[in-house]
């Protein structure tokens, strides 16, 4: 599922598969454009309005303007700043869900407090322009949402309507977008997304930096989802969490006791639990395909994008077929980490004009084992393990290497190479890189995967 | 008795003479005298020196004996400084006066046999433009098998690249030495220069490539460093050769600075690399070299000892990763990360 911080990289696929320089650059342009996108708006309220209460028809109006003006003075921005500045850091949106002061916002706008408490403070403004102290209370990194108080303000709490609407159904979408003021957009629910890992309500509307963590609406009023994440450089594809994972936080943060439990532990148990259902969803047999004789992984469950590519020009000294497989399952961790996602590709070679060394030489230099890049911030070094492994039907080069979280211990990110040794005229290199999950889970899964490598003739 | 004749010769710098005198010995007088005045035997221009410094006595059987004449500073022989010592031998026939190095020739002194200008055809495999020949020929056929290997398009531009460099770096390397032997040894010595650049590279290529390929063909265990020792040993042994071709320092000496010298920089430039390393966290140890598969010999190993091993994996990353230094990387306002 793209989330704000992927959107770039989501963007990157969908083009061919294919990493060059330059649509590297353009993801990192994204990364920064979707960061910002992931910033929420406050409503400027004037005069209160009658929130509706659950005994109230729905769908009495399709109107904007009533929305807007019904749920006006339960939207706040909420802001974050570093150290003592009074400019902020970031920004993002946030709305009442319970009385006392509880707001519902995402969990990323929310992050940079959670991971670095003495670092950051986070306040709200209202429409009117009132601000006071923003507290988290609850986070649940998995849809990414949060739970937070402001203090000295309580507005009354909009419903959360967990029933998601149909495909085609009226939806609205608040927050301040960019920082340029209480905004509403209009679109459509396109239901539920299909073959995303991470519950997803597909809006076709717009949602941009600055509106994560503002309500999405129905025409009564009522909150269907939290803003929570758009494509770049497309048109109105948007997403919203769901809001019945709202309502499980929220029951979750009313029920615990104030003060109880650390979130940053809370962040750890959440990617180790995530991280458990990711493989657990990927468990049972292995879908392969067959390419110039070999059995390789497939798309191994329907949130896992797959592009085949290839050069189609027919005199060239080698043939190389590319298949890129992504899991859509990255978590937004903090600012520069994802957790808890893994991706795969397949470089199959075949050549008639080359003799078996120079075509040995393609393969080599198609095995090369470069390492996904992570900040050292956040990771430790690769410690590798390196053999010529014999597997179904054919001998090949294995390397595998892990490396551990520094911050979240217990987590690991995982580089596996495997490169066929047993043919002169055709060959694979199949890539396969894990972020932030347990050791033992991960190294089962990559047994499984070298496992189901076969070659078939 | 007949008269024999003795020289003296004063050494300037990497040996040569600057002057030479000779002096007559006849029959019982076989001794002469050194110093700075007019009435010595033989006369040295040097500050240091006494007017009558030393006297040297000439054995019938072809010792040289010196004997301290009471100076300030004494004689120094075989390394050692003396004073009014008698009747010292000269076994090296090198007497130090002051700040003069002398030499005492007589003629019952050992010399080199005369040195052919040609080529003898029994030593033919010894030569060095044999040896220059033959393993230059070895070396541009493995830069050529390299740029053959890895350029499936234009092969020709490739090897011609390779080539041109290689052989500029060479001449360099090779024109180093070559003026250091003329510096030292007044002769240029290209031939034995080239000999030796050529043979050791010709050895440890063709090392590095038998230990590549044998990690194929027997499944050998990937060693990550033995790229950098097998350079470090042919350093090693180049720069042994080269010094004891091009300077006037003892065998024993240039295998000190030989092995001296790539375990300094070799240990330095691991050090710091491995140093990286710690802090580089997207580095990874080992790549695979791939052969064709005919060449292959010795079975591969079982998937299952494989996991058995990347299980220790775990313990290996853990102990990296505490010990990483603290959080010194530039964050969010210079950030490069995805």
């Amino acid at each position: 599922m793209p989330r704000c911080g992927l959107a770039g990289l989501e963007v990157n696929a969908v083009n061919n598969g294919v990493e060059t320089v330059s649509m590297r650059r353009m993801s990192l342009y994204v990364l920064t454009a979707a960061s910002m996108a992931c910033l929420a708006i406050t409503a400027y309220a004037q005069a209160p309005v009658a929130v509706p209460s659950p005994a109230v028809t729905p769908a009495t109006s399709e109107n904007a303007r009533d929305v807007l003006s019904r749920v006006r003075p339960a939207v706040i921005q909420i802001r974050g700043f570093f150290g003592s500045n009074t400019a902020q850091a970031f920004h993002g949106s946030g709305f009442a869900v319970a009385a006392d002061g509880v707001f519902m916002t995402n969990y990323h706008v929310v992050a940079q407090k959670v991971q670095y408490p003495d670092k950051y403070r986070l306040e709200y403004r209202t429409a009117e322009g009132k601000t006071g102290r923003i507290t988290v209370l609850a986070i649940d990194v998995r849809h990414d949402l949060a739970v937070v108080r402001a203090a000295g303000l309580a507005p009354a709490p909009l419903k959360l309507e967990p029933v998601v609407p149909v495909k085609g159904d009226r939806a609205y979408s608040i927050g301040f977008p960019l920082d340029v003021g209480l905004t509403i957009t209009e679109g459509v629910s396109n239901g539920r997304v299909e073959d995303s890992f991470d519950p997803r309500i597909h809006y076709s509307g717009a949602i941009n930096g600055g509106m994560s963590g503002g309500p999405a609406l129905n025409a009564a009023g009522e909150v269907i989802g939290v803003n929570v994440s758009g494509y770049i450089f497309t048109q109105l594809v948007a997403f919203l969490v769901p809001a019945e994972h709202a309502q499980a936080l929220l029951d979750r943060a009313l029920k615990q006791k104030p003060g109880a439990g650390s979130l940053r532990k809370d962040v750890l148990a959440q990617l180790r639990a995530h991280a458990t259902d990711l493989l657990g969803a990927l468990d049972g047999a292995m879908p392969t395909q067959v390419t110039a004789g070999y059995a390789l992984p497939a798309k191994l469950a329907p949130f896992i994008d797959c592009i085949a590519s290839g050069d189609p020009a027919p005199d060239q000294p080698v043939h190389i077929v590319r298949i890129n497989c992504s899991a859509k399952a990255g978590l937004y961790v903090q600012q520069g980490l994802y957790g808890g996602n893994l991706k795969y590709s397949h470089f199959v070679l075949s050549t008639s004009k080359l003799d078996a060394w120079r075509f040995a030489r393609q393969l080599s230099d198609g095995a090369f084992a470069f390492g996904e890049h992570g900040s050292r911030r956040h990771v430790g070094p690769f410690s590798c393990n390196n053999r010529i492994v014999g597997l179904k039907g054919f001998d090949a080069g294995v390397l595998v290497c892990v490396r551990g979280y520094r911050k979240f211990e217990g987590l690991y990110d995982f580089t596996v190479r495997v490169s066929s040794l047993n043919g002169s005229k055709r060959g694979f290199a199949s890539h396969l890189d894990m972020f932030g999950l347990e050791f033992e889970a991960g190294l089962r899964f990559i047994k499984r995967y070298v496992d189901a490598l076969e070659w078939k003739p | 008795m007949s008269a024999e004749t003795v020289l003296i010769e004063v050494c300037g710098i990497h040996g040569r003479v600057q002057a030479r005198e000779r002096v007559t010995l006849t029959g019982d007088t076989r001794t002469f005298t050194i110093g700075r005045g007019a009435h010595a035997d033989v006369t040295v221009d040097d500050a240091y020196a006494a007017a009558i410094h030393a006297s040297v006595e000439v054995t019938p059987e072809g010792k040289v004996l010196v004997s301290d004449l009471g100076s300030v500073n004494g004689i120094v022989v075989s390394g050692k400084r003396h004073h009014g010592a008698r009747n010292l031998e000269l076994a090296d026939g090198i007497l130090k006066i002051g700040h003069t190095r002398l030499r005492v020739r007589t003629a019952h002194e050992a010399l080199t046999p005369e040195k052919p200008d040609h080529i003898e055809p029994a030593s033919i495999v010894r030569n060095p433009a044999f040896i220059a020949t033959a393993s230059g020929l070895v070396c541009v056929a493995q830069l050529a098998y390299a740029g053959w290997l890895g350029a499936p398009r234009d092969i020709a531009a490739a090897i011609v690249i390779v080539l041109t460099s290689a052989l500029l770096a060479a001449g360099v390397w090779v024109a180093f030495w070559a003026l250091l032997s003329r510096v030292m040894q007044w002769e240029w010595r290209w031939l034995r220069h080239a000999a030796i650049l050529l043979g050791v590279t010709a050895v440890f290529i063709s090392l590095h490539g038998l230990l590549e390929l044998g990690w194929f063909v027997f499944s050998l265990p990937q060693w990550s460093t033995r790229a950098a020792l097998v350079g470090a040993i042919a350093f090693a042994c180049a720069l042994y050769l080269h010094l004891n071709h091009a300077s006037n320092i003892s065998p024993r000496r240039a295998a000190l600075v030989a092995c001296i010298v790539p375990a300094l920089a070799g240990g330095a430039g691991y050090w710091v690399m491995e140093r990286e390393r710690m802090r580089d966290v997207n580095h990874i140890d080992t790549s695979l070299r791939i052969y064709p598969p005919s060449l292959r010999l010795r079975s591969a190993g079982a998937a299952e000892d494989f996991f058995r091993d990347a299980a220790k994996l775990r313990p290996a990353a853990d102990e990296k990763r505490k010990a990483m230094p603290g959080d010194d990387e530039p964050g969010e306002a210079g950030d490069d990360e995805v």
